[in-house]
């Protein structure tokens, strides 16, 4: 694997150092202090729903505003395709020649899309447009209500495997001369069948969802999703995160414990973080539950050398 | 580096990898296995005008459904899982709908963003017979309009397959005559009709043409290409409808036809 060189990280804070010490309360009062509001994740429940709700709307009503599914779609005009879908496509269209069939249209829609998850951060497509996502975000609040009274087991896997599975998909596409992922793809399955009336490959995604609640928590989303992957790796580059200031932490994990990814929160730990700022990596998928649940303020959705301008 | 830590995770990583490789494995497997459903299945599905050979169609199409949306007659479906790999690609049943060109510029064709309906030779057509057309015609004619015979071309063009009749169940080798509406009642199905006195300008019900004739002719008069595709032989006080090389596989004979049991299927083109 990769060895990064890891940096120090930086002294535990001290007592007196805690944001409730500064305030001169105690870390109960300074939690109580305030309520928590789901400001994020209403905004994000709202667009996600409204977004699904004009895909369906554009093809009942025929309008032309989002014409399509989310495996590749029309917005006023302007093609848009699904990343993976389309470097399955490109792949496949490599070995038998068809590459030069696809159209500019293609293209373009492949670019746009890029270059607009790279500015909206990434992963950002997770939570806040798949259907799959919200289905499976309520899954794992099921999920947690089980463990928490000792109903099931945790199960958990190594995350690396999603590039595995990356890979795997690119090149079973490329033997098998078919899209084979976007037949067992939940995000293109739930997409048509909300858009184009329900699909027997329903049954699958409830057998998905029953797995991931009594089994391994978001399964699919974490271990398996090669188009959430292709959307972390614009997350590497792009500017949208979640920024984390340490003087506002008082280390009491709470976001940790919300977090659908909580890797990506690993600095918030006492004596662990190696800077003063950090950001959110790849897998971060700016759902903002962190955000809301922050006593202190410490996280905050961020555009990159925005903050320095406001 | 050599720590426990590292190397327990190293060994889980090999652990779980090795599972992911085996459910990859086996997603392959079942991935054969569904193509060898689907060549079958698919010898029933037509596909959209201009689609590409169906090697190249089940993977060329992304399943984004843009084809169906702009259909304005609603002729185009999504085929489910229980077609194999066909799943989500758009297919026709000319029975229950048929292509009637009623957008007269194949919009699913040009809409398509990978080309698994193939724009490009419709594109090529459209524009060689505009060329001929403008040899003949002056543009300052007030009745010059280049958009007929581009049109024209591009229908003529489309090759979904070729109609193939039942003549023991055709009305009209049985000598029979027809009248009132072609099809069941519930039927919901729309077209154009090609006869220049009704002058439609968009697709209205089958069910909303009433039809007399001596001798059933509904798949000759109503086939929007013409003579080129369909015509009646009564040879020999013989009567009965052949199709011709100029058959564009719509499928508008298919739907029409009145008579029950299903007399026309429409074979779907190979060459393509």
């Amino acid at each position: 694997m990769i060895h990064i060189k890891k940096l120090q990280p930086l002294p535990a804070k001290r007592r007196e150092e805690m944001p409730n010490s500064k305030l001169g309360l105690t870390f109960k009062e300074w939690k109580a202090n305030k309520p928590n509001k789901h400001k994020w994740r209403n905004k994000r429940w709202a667009v996600l729903l409204f977004m699904n709700f004009l895909f369906w709307a554009s093809f009942f009503f025929d309008l032309s505003v989002l014409e399509g599914s989310l495996s590749g779609s029309r917005f006023f005009g302007i093609y848009l395709m699904d990343p993976f879908n389309a470097l399955q496509e490109m792949f496949v269209g490599s070995r038998t020649g068809y590459f030069a069939m696809l159209t500019t249209n293609f293209f373009i829609g492949f670019f746009v899309i890029l270059m607009f998850y790279f500015l909206m951060g990434g992963r950002t497509f997770c939570s806040w447009l798949c259907p799959y996502h919200f289905l499976a975000e309520n899954a794992e609040k099921l999920h947690n209500y089980f463990v928490k009274k000792k109903k099931i087991k945790e199960h958990t896997y190594d995350i690396r495997i999603k590039y595995i599975f990356w890979i795997g998909f690119l090149l079973l596409a490329f033997f098998t001369k078919t899209l084979v992922f976007e037949t067992i793809n939940p995000v293109g399955i739930v997409s048509r069948s909300i858009i184009y009336g329900p699909s027997l490959l329903l049954l699958w995604i409830l057998a998905l969802l029953l797995f991931e609640i009594v089994y391994s928590k978001r399964f699919w989303c974490r271990y398996v999703c090669p188009i959430g992957v292709t959307y972390s790796a614009l997350k590497k580059v792009s500017p949208v995160g979640v920024k984390f200031d340490l003087s506002k932490c008082g280390h009491c994990r709470d976001c940790q414990d919300v977090c659908l990814v909580p890797h990506e929160l690993w600095f918030v730990k006492r004596g662990e973080a190696t800077k003063e700022i950090h950001t959110t990596g790849a897998d971060c998928t700016n759902c903002g539950l962190c955000v809301d649940v922050c006593y202190g303020d410490a996280l905050k959705l961020t555009i990159k050398g925005f903050d320095k301008i406001t | 580096m050599g720590t426990s830590k590292t190397n327990i995770n190293r060994r889980q990583f090999l652990k779980n990898g090795t599972l992911a490789v085996a459910a990859l494995g086996a997603v392959g497997v079942g991935a054969n296995y569904l193509k060898h459903i689907t060549k079958v299945k698919n010898e029933n599905l037509l596909r959209p005008p201009g689609a590409v050979n169906e090697d190249e169609f089940i993977y060329a199409c992304i399943k984004c459904g843009l084809c169906v949306q702009i259909c304005p007659i609603e002729a185009i479906e999504l085929a489910d899982i229980s077609d194999g790999l066909s799943y989500g690609t758009p297919f026709i049943d000319p029975r229950k709908q048929a292509c009637d060109f009623s957008c007269d510029a194949m919009q699913c064709v040009e809409t398509c963003p990978t080309a698994a309906l193939d724009f490009i030779p419709f594109k090529k057509s459209g524009e060689k017979a505009i060329e001929e057309y403008d040899k003949t015609h002056n543009p300052s004619d007030p009745d010059y309009n280049i958009f007929i015979p581009q049109s024209k071309a591009m229908k003529a063009h489309t090759d979904m397959g070729t109609a193939v009749i039942n003549l023991k169940t055709c009305l009209a080798a049985q000598g029979k005559g027809f009248t009132g509406s072609p099809r069941e009642d519930s039927f919901t199905g729309v077209y154009r009709s090609p006869n220049p006195k009704r002058q439609e300008r968009k697709a209205t019900p089958v069910n909303e043409h009433a039809f007399k004739r001596d001798l059933c002719d509904l798949c000759v008069t109503e086939c929007p290409i013409g003579d080129s595709a369909i015509v009646m032989d009564t040879e020999d006080g013989k009567n009965m409808p052949r199709i011709l090389d100029g058959c564009t596989g719509c499928g508008v004979c298919v739907m029409i036809c009145p008579s029950i049991p299903d007399t026309i299927v429409i074979e779907k083109s190979k060459t393509v």
